[in-house]
């Protein structure tokens, strides 16, 4: 199990460290030189994207990579231009809607695939894992067709409600949590006299917190970061836009310069990174167990 | 205890079935049924009409301050007028039941969807109950206003191309006049045109890339008298030989530059709504584009010294001279509105009365769309503005015509345009053959 | 850690004591149900239902807002036989299926590979190389055409100063899928975490082992990590083909951009800008479905995305109930 906080592979150096052969220290210059090459090559985007969200207007236009001169209020600015704030509120809005639409409706599922034995849980197992797998826009036009039929487009209501239904991905993801369980305690818990919901409150969601908050964190993200969606369902009605569609078209409509198109880029990225800052224990620990073995 | 079992079974079944039959045919969204026309609402009746339109900004407030116009006539009349609504999102608000009362667009390019598709309401028992003169339009805007004899729509404002000439480039290099044929054109191009001492393009004469600005095959078409459609209403671009002429003349000021230094040249130019425009900044002395760049100049380069010209025309058609591509923006009254009655009292006041026609105009710089407006004496528009005038009275306005699946056969035309000056195609007469195939085999696929 | 991901439930539920589970069973059949009653409506209502619906409206020709008319195989003969876009658009998408799937998995294994000899600052490395995959794919879309925008983007501006003519790079119709494909790469940081962590699995003595027998670095990676994490690859594999499949909004967004356009999702006759190169398939398939009045149609390539789309996913389902069965 790595984390992102963990020195790597303490196990495979630990022999070779005690005694450092000339030729390791050249390996570890060469290996810390690419590294660090690497690193530089994957942060440097986004410095120049913070680098241009603080030039002036004319100097966007040049090829200059330095601001001459710092001008934070073309941060304000980006809120001037657009309804930013009420983008983020929609924004919170489908992603905490559809947190904890995720988190009802998917937890009990996982916890029947991962823990009880029924006829067809591999069938549906397989189910899952085939929904989940499925490009979006392969079922685009009836879903559309069905919330237009209700009336329901234009609201943030089709881009919800599904996770309230079980959300294929993140029951895939929390079954592989749940099975990680020891037997053991469920079978004391039954002594116990605890039924299956008990048992799935007491016992399972106390021990797999470390996947809940995985399998949040990445519904969370995945709807912020979405666009397929609100373009489909919330385009028509700008007071519905999120952040993501509204960033899409911020530069064609409001005819602005790369400076505030980027201090825009900016203020819809803060937030992933604040995000991750906060929890990256728990994203690696999700992402590694999607990697799954056969 | 297997019968009621079973049969609430089956009756979960037919409802699962019901259910599913409701879904897929329950396609029909919203109201309908709008065979007649609708009553206009009594003066004591509340109504709240919601505008949809793709302006935005400063352009939004001067079609506002029209629209509080009619609210003051129609005081029981009050209007919600959102912004930066284009053609997807009208059509999407449709379909998902939530339309405007009324929809203004942008582009003619959807007519034929809007029409034929009865997104938008046919206009035809309003016009019929009000008596509406017609001929108050010119023929051309009759035309991108209706789609096969149903006309759904009404034109608000019109936009007609004309060449657009920065002065003091052509003084520095003794041009006098601005070009009446393609010859002249080319020839003006090549004295225009100066180069960085590294061979790429400082400043171009004009630029031929289509896609680029307002350099779309439509535009150009006109200036060369092609034709999209045939008698027989099929595409006609290989047996026209003014498509032939027209891209061929396209691929020599091409070759001029070089393709791959006007292509870069273009991708480092500025965008074509913003401020630092080429014309704007004297990095092309000549272009194609519509009159509604006399308001952009004037806000975003007031010190531009330019003039403007009916676009020049093929050598051998000097009687096209004057005419110009028109297109513009249409207003119609969508499916399923609660309020169609008002609604078309509002298209009525935005389509025909003189006083708003000249507030829009003078406001957003567009050409004023009934002749009463025209030549209206209230009009104050920049000097520049009299060529657009003009080519919109003249009988040679041409538009592209409607069609069932709307630009898509203006997207083929232009994705031969792309492959055309990339050098990519080599036999032009096959790729016309091809593409008139393909747009022929498209308008099949909406068809019944 | 890696989970397997079948056998560990009836593994645990196997080693319960066998004369209670009939009686178990009965009794948690309705807990079965409760559990998995959200689940099933949602697969009915956005999976079962959607399916056969789109099969239906591929015969159909229907724009959204009319009742949908019958026309047989129309749509079908039209997609394979006239409309020249969706062949432009298979080829975009399946250009992408093959450079992006083997360039991720390349890119992050080698990624991978360096951050498991980095010991000093490797915590904050790995940080700085996934965070890129968390950004908001229009973010970094937009990101990536500003730095690489001919005029004045600063990766041109630095080919300037060493000399190098830079191209066009999204505004070149040969340039604009491999741009998207290094904005791809940027932001494969899940990728290589998983791979990471299947390295980090490998048992240390294995290598020592082979060291000791004289196996070069190649040879050690070959003999020992890659069958050690070929299980994982192959997830990573299905993942990213399926991930090029639907790939829809970093193409829209690049083209968009790039074109200088002053639409959301770009002007109608400048999709796949430039010439059609970004043109994937699900973006044709939006742009008939939902601008075009097309729905029919875009049903139709929507039938072929998923047999496509499920082949792929038949073969991740076949080599998972092969490890299930290789486990009991």
């Amino acid at each position: 199990m790595a984390t992102l906080t963990a020195t790597a592979a303490p196990t495979r150096s630990a022999a070779l460290r005690k005694k450092r052969h000339p030729r390791d220290i050249v390996g570890w210059v060469a290996v810390h030189a690419v590294a660090l090459a690497m690193g530089i090559g994957f942060a440097l985007p986004i410095v120049f994207v913070v680098l241009t969200a603080f030039m002036s207007d004319q100097q966007a236009l040049t090829s200059d990579l330095w601001p001459r001169s710092w001008h934070p209020e073309n941060f304000l600015e980006v809120f001037d231009k657009a309804p930013m704030l009420e983008f983020f509120g929609n924004s919170l809005l489908y992603s905490v809607l559809a947190t904890a639409g995720m988190l009802l409706s998917s937890i009990p599922a996982a916890y029947a695939l991962a823990r009880l034995r029924f006829r067809g849980s591999n069938f549906i197992f397989m189910l899952v894992i085939a929904a989940m797998m499925l490009p979006p826009q392969v079922v685009a036009v009836p879903i559309y067709s069905m919330w237009a039929n209700l009336h329901l487009t234009g609201t943030l209501w089709p881009l919800v409600v599904p996770y309230f239904l079980g959300d294929a991905f993140s029951i895939f993801l929390l079954r592989q949590f749940f099975v990680t369980v020891p037997q053991d305690y469920f079978d004391a818990a039954r002594m116990d006299g605890c039924n299956e919901f008990q048992m799935l409150y007491r016992v399972l969601v106390p021990m797999t917190k470390p996947g809940l908050a995985a399998a949040g964190l990445f519904t969370f993200l995945y709807t912020w970061n979405d666009y397929f969606g609100p373009l489909l369902y919330v385009g028509e009605k700008q007071d519905s836009w999120t952040l993501s569609l509204a960033l899409a078209s911020f530069r064609g409509m409001h005819q602005v310069q790369w400076n505030l198109t980027m201090a825009a880029t900016v203020l819809v990225l803060v937030p992933v990174i604040v995000l991750f800052l906060f929890a990256q224990k728990s994203f690696v620990k999700g992402i590694t167990f999607t990697g799954v073995k056969g | 205890m297997r019968t009621p079992r079973r049969a609430a079974l089956s009756r979960a079944a037919t409802c699962s079935v019901g259910a599913l039959v409701l879904l897929l045919s329950a396609c029909t969204a919203g109201g309908g049924g709008s065979n007649g026309a609708q009553e206009a609402p009594s003066a004591d009746q509340k109504v709240t009409l919601t505008v949809y339109s793709n302006f935005a900004d400063r352009e939004l407030g001067i079609l506002n301050k029209v629209l509080d116009g009619f609210h003051t006539a129609h005081p029981n009349i009050t209007i919600n007028s959102q912004g930066s609504q284009d053609d997807d999102k009208i059509t999407q608000s449709i379909r998902g039941g939530n339309p405007p009362d009324v929809a203004i667009s942008f582009s003619t390019d959807n007519i034929g969807q809007f029409c034929s598709s009865g997104a938008w309401q046919d206009l035809k028992p309003y016009i019929d109950r009000d008596k509406v003169d017609l001929t108050q339009i010119p023929q051309a805007v009759q035309d991108y206003t209706q789609f096969k004899g149903t006309r759904c729509a009404l034109p608000m404002l019109a936009d007609d191309y004309g060449l657009y000439y920065n002065k003091d480039l052509f003084a520095a290099k003794g041009i006098t006049a601005p070009p009446k044929t393609m010859s002249e054109l080319l020839e003006d191009t090549k004295k225009l045109t100066e180069f960085n001492a590294d061979g790429s393009i400082k400043v171009a004469g004009f630029i031929p890339q289509f896609g680029f600005y307002a350099n779309h095959p439509q535009v150009w078409a006109p200036q060369f008298g092609a034709k999209w459609l045939d008698n027989n209403g099929k595409s006609d671009l290989a047996t026209d030989p003014a498509w032939t002429e027209m891209f061929n003349f396209q691929k020599q000021l091409v070759d001029f530059y070089g393709w791959d230094k006007l292509q870069k040249f273009t991708a480092g130019l500025g965008q074509e709504y913003s401020p630092d425009h080429a014309f704007n900044k004297g990095q092309v002395a000549m272009m194609y584009d519509g009159e509604y760049r006399t308001a952009f100049l004037k806000s975003d380069a007031p010190n531009v010294n330019y003039d403007t010209a009916p676009s020049p025309v093929a050598d051998d058609k000097s009687n096209l001279y004057g005419g110009g591509y028109v297109t513009g923006t249409i207003i119609g009254i969508p499916k399923g509105v609660k309020n169609a009655g008002a609604a078309w009292e509002l298209i009525k006041y935005l389509s025909f009365d003189t006083n708003a026609l000249v507030q829009l105009a003078n406001g957003l710089g567009n050409v004023p769309t009934t002749k009463a407006a025209l030549h209206s004496s209230d009009l104050k528009l920049p000097a520049q503005f009299n060529t657009f005038l003009k080519v919109f009275d003249n009988p040679n306005l041409a538009n592209n015509p409607a069609s069932p699946n709307g630009g898509a056969y203006l997207k083929t035309v232009e994705d031969l345009g792309s492959s055309w000056q990339s050098g990519t195609v080599k036999d032009l007469h096959a790729a016309f053959a091809q593409a008139d195939k393909t747009i022929d085999d498209a308008k099949a696929l909406g068809g019944n | 850690m890696t989970a397997t991901l079948l056998g560990s439930a009836d593994a645990a539920a196997a080693s319960a004591p066998s004369r209670g589970r009939a009686r178990r069973r009965s009794r948690h059949l309705k807990w079965v149900l409760l559990f998995l009653a959200p689940w099933a409506a949602g697969m009915v209502l956005f999976f079962v239902y959607p399916l056969l619906a789109t099969v239906y409206f591929s015969f159909t020709n229907y724009d959204g807002l009319n009742t949908a008319d019958f026309v047989g195989l129309r749509n079908y003969v039209f997609m394979f036989t006239s409309d020249p876009l969706v062949k432009a658009a298979a080829y975009n998408t399946l250009w992408l299926v093959v450079i992006l799937t083997i360039g991720r998995l390349l890119f992050a294994m080698g990624v991978a590979q360096i951050l498991t000899k980095v010991r000093n600052g490797s915590g904050f490395l790995r940080a700085l190389c996934y965070l890129p995959s968390l950004a908001p794919p229009v973010a970094a879309t937009l990101t990536f055409v500003f730095l690489f925008n001919p005029g004045t983007g600063p990766v041109n501006t630095i080919l300037g100063w060493l000399g190098i003519n830079g191209p066009l790079w999204f505004n070149d119709p040969n340039l604009s899928k491999p741009s998207l494909t290094l904005l791809t790469l940027w932001g494969s940081g899940e990728l290589m975490i998983i791979i990471l962590a299947a390295m980090l699995d490998v048992p240390a003595d294995l290598y020592e082992a082979a060291q000791i027998d004289g196996a070069g670095p190649w040879m050690r990676f070959r003999k020992i990590t890659l069958p050690s994490i070929a299980p994982v690859l192959l997830f990573g594999v299905v993942n990213s083909i399926i991930f090029a499949l639907q790939y829809f909004t970093q193409a829209v967004v690049a083209g968009s951009v790039a074109s200088g356009s002053a639409d959301a999702v770009g002007n109608s006759k400048l999709i796949g800008f430039p010439d059609n190169s970004t043109l994937t398939f699900p973006v044709w398939m939006y742009n008939e479905g939902f601008r075009s009045y097309h729905m029919g149609y875009a049903s139709a390539m929507a039938v072929l995305l998923f047999i496509v789309s499920f082949a792929f996913t038949a073969i991740l389902i076949r080599q998972l109930r092969a490890g299930k069965a290789e486990a009991s």
